[in-house]
């Protein structure tokens, strides 16, 4: 035990717990903490705006499985952390945010940059403190980096007032917490899997509803044996993509609203959902009542919350599901021995089906660059081993479609909360976290210029990420909406972004290449020339077509069992034997 | 709808009552009745909870409660004196 400032103790604790890296931005409530930080061992990168902060711990976490961490000061540099810790709640990140606070006898008095961000980020935060009192502070980081990594991760909020970081205090840091209130179930019971192996064998259409909750529990390679020990389908949601290889012959690829048509009928003439680390999220469900309606259910995950939150569960098995998976392969293959069942049909169906509806996209008639082929490139020529971050809209959903996900992190996007601006930031984060590896941000004009400060930060850095701008010159999915919905009445979706920003020499600006692409002929050749490019960051300005659309899709509310593959095209049903 | 009453063990800390209130309130479940007391232990603290819910919503509401980190146990008090239906999907054991 040692004598030393609130602030010291916080940086010491951080310390303790492993931190090696954080990305934030000092001010004054936080600035005690600021001190401690410039001689401390942990790397800071100072990021642009706090967004930028958050988002990159996301990326961090994502790509390494571990605690991603942002500092911030009071008010408004805590507030701008808001978007991304909701983000970070959405889809399960584990992140722990530091926030300076006004003084404790400033708290309540609408002091400067004063903002109650404990309060504000109650709804979604897994857990958050107000810390006042300094002997407090190791102890409240240990629990938050407890609770943000164990059972089903999430974002916890740290918010220390600065009269506790500026006084003395005894630092004395423990890892083991005690927490009465926070005992995750890790190990299923053995009667759940018991259940579980039994309902597996009296199905005849079993699938895997596969969630991002697999790559949570690193159990990717305990799925691949569970699911080739019973042959049945795969479908991989949007934030499982890569819990299990693309090329695989039982993977029908992403169901829900731009599912393909094999993965989204898939679930919905199954008898049986083997559902692993997923949520019956609406963009996957559709409309809930005609969901997978002839289905049981078989749901494993660790938050018992999400048992029968949207859809009933037949057989429950609550665990980490790494333990989960690895107890039900035996189970399984004991199971099996006793009642095989005959799968063929099924898996005859379900191939038909992934032959007559492939993914795919017509090119534009106007000779004008297709975005899918841009994207498609992007994965062929980075290789499996990439990882890719996208924004959200339409390039997100190609982004999932058309790169092919062979492992685990190597799809980072935002799934839950939807967040444009996420992907340059969470690649900064990402490659960070895997400096040796080819990172890519596949971003949308629009998203873009949300965040795209912080390719700054990666100039200045040393974090030499690579982003593709799919510029469509408008917000794309918005566009693509109105189409479908709104008559073609493009109220405010047309950004001019062929015109303005000049993007490769915004890039230039920030210092980084700048590069432009507006023809089939040159997309090879410009990838190409950005995976030449290590020592610095690398934007590509890829000129697209305007009018592509995201398809297959089932429109929001709509039941999965309409899907179209084109406009007002749907499957041809009854040429299939379902 | 029947009434149920919830007897939740918190942890005396500042904001629980917040966190409780709020859970209820962006989930869209109405309190009936909200008392809050001490307990013999002066770090845990009692609150009954009165909702108007049953079955899967009912379910929801103490799944969701268990996952705040400063709820300890959800009992739920049966009306015709039967022995409580304690609620506990965190088991306290850490595995
Ligand atoms: C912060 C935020 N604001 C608004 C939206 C709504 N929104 C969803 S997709 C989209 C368009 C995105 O445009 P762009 O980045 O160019 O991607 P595109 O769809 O064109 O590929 C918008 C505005 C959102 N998801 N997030
Ligand atoms: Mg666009």
């Amino acid at each position: 035990m040692s004598q030393m400032t609130g602030a010291s103790s916080l940086v010491a604790s951080l310390e303790a717990a492993g931190v090696d890296v954080m990305f934030g931005i000092p001010g004054g409530a936080i600035l005690p903490a600021y001190d401690p930080i410039f001689s401390s061992s942990i790397r800071h990168i100072l990021v642009r705006h706090e967004q930028g902060a958050g988002h990159a711990a996301t990326g961090y976490a994502q790509v390494t499985g571990r605690v991603g961490v942002c500092i911030a000061t009071s008010g408004p540099g805590a507030t701008n952390l808001v978007t991304p810790l909701a983000d970070a709640a959405m889809d399960s990140v584990p992140v722990v945010a530091i926030t300076g606070q006004v003084p404790s006898v400033a708290i309540g008095t609408d002091a400067f940059q004063e903002a109650d961000i404990r309060g504000i980020t109650m709804p979604f935060a897994k857990h958050n403190y107000l810390i006042t009192n300094p002997a407090d502070i190791p102890r409240a980081i240990a629990e938050a980096f407890h609770i943000a990594s164990t059972g089903r991760p999430g974002p916890v909020l740290v918010d220390i007032a600065k009269d506790a970081l500026q006084a003395m205090t005894d630092f004395n840091y423990s890892p083991s917490v005690n927490l009465p209130g926070y005992k995750p179930k890790l190990i299923p019971d053995n009667q759940s899997i018991i259940d579980a192996a039994a309902l597996i064998t009296q199905s005849s259409k079993p699938v895997f509803y596969v969630g991002g909750g697999v790559i949570k529990a690193n159990a990717s390679r305990e799925l691949l044996e569970l699911a080739q020990l019973l042959g049945a389908p795969v479908v991989t949601t949007l934030m499982a993509r890569g819990a299990f290889p693309d090329s695989h012959p039982l993977n029908l690829g992403m169901p829900g609203m731009h599912g393909t048509v094999a993965a989204v009928t898939a679930l919905q003439k199954a008898d049986l959902l083997i559902t692993l680390g997923a949520r019956f999220d609406d963009r996957v469900t559709g409309k809930l009542s005609t969901f997978a309606v002839n289905a049981k259910v078989i749901h494993a995950d660790v938050d018992p919350a999400e048992i029968g939150k949207n859809r009933f569960a037949d057989v429950a098995v609550l665990g980490d599901l790494k333990n989960t998976i690895s107890a039900l392969i035996p189970a399984l293959k004991n199971a099996l021995g006793k009642n095989q069942p005959d799968l063929t049909p099924w898996l005859n169906q379900m191939n038909s089906l992934r032959a007559s509806y492939p993914l795919g996209y017509d090119k534009p008639s106007d000779g004008s660059l297709s975005p899918q082929y841009v994207i498609e490139r992007l994965g062929k020529i980075s290789g499996p081993e990439a990882i890719f971050a996208a924004g959200v809209g339409q390039h997100q959903m190609w982004a999932s479609q058309f790169v092919s996900y062979e492992n685990p992190r190597t799809w980072l996007n935002s799934g839950g909360l939807g967040t444009m601006g996420y992907a340059v930031p969470a690649a900064m984060g990402a490659k960070v976290g895997a400096p040796d590896t080819t990172v890519w941000a596949i971003d949308g004009d629009g998203c873009f210029q949300m965040t795209n400060q912080e390719l700054v930060t990666c100039a200045l850095n040393n974090i030499p990420i690579k982003v593709a701008i799919i510029n469509n010159e408008s917000l794309g999915m918005v566009r693509q909406w109105q189409t479908l919905f709104y008559e073609g009445r493009y109220s405010n979706t047309s950004l001019e972004s062929k015109r303005v920003p000049n993007f490769p020499m915004l890039a230039e600006a920030m210092g980084c290449v700048g590069l432009s692409c507006e023809r089939e002929e040159d997309v090879d050749a410009t990838i190409e020339k950005a995976m030449g490019i290590n020592d610095q960051p690398v934007v590509i300005d890829f000129r697209v077509h305007r009018d592509a659309m995201v398809w297959p899709m089932v429109a929001a509310g709509a039941s999965n069992d309409d899907i179209k593959i084109a406009r007002e095209t749907a499957p041809d049903w009854d040429s299939q034997e379902l | 709808m029947a009434q149920h009453t919830l007897e939740v063990l918190v942890e005396n800390s500042p904001g629980v009552l917040a966190r409780v209130a709020g859970l209820f309130a962006r989930r869209a479940y109405n309190i009936e009745r909200l008392s809050v007391g001490p307990t013999a232990n002066p770090t845990i603290s009692q609150m009954d909870i009165v909702v108007n819910l049953e079955g899967h919503a009912l379910e929801q509401v103490i799944a969701q409660l268990d996952k705040l980190i400063n709820v300890i146990s959800i009992e739920e008090i049966l009306p015709n004196k039967a022995a409580p239906a304690v609620h506990d999907t965190q088991p306290d054991y850490q595995n």
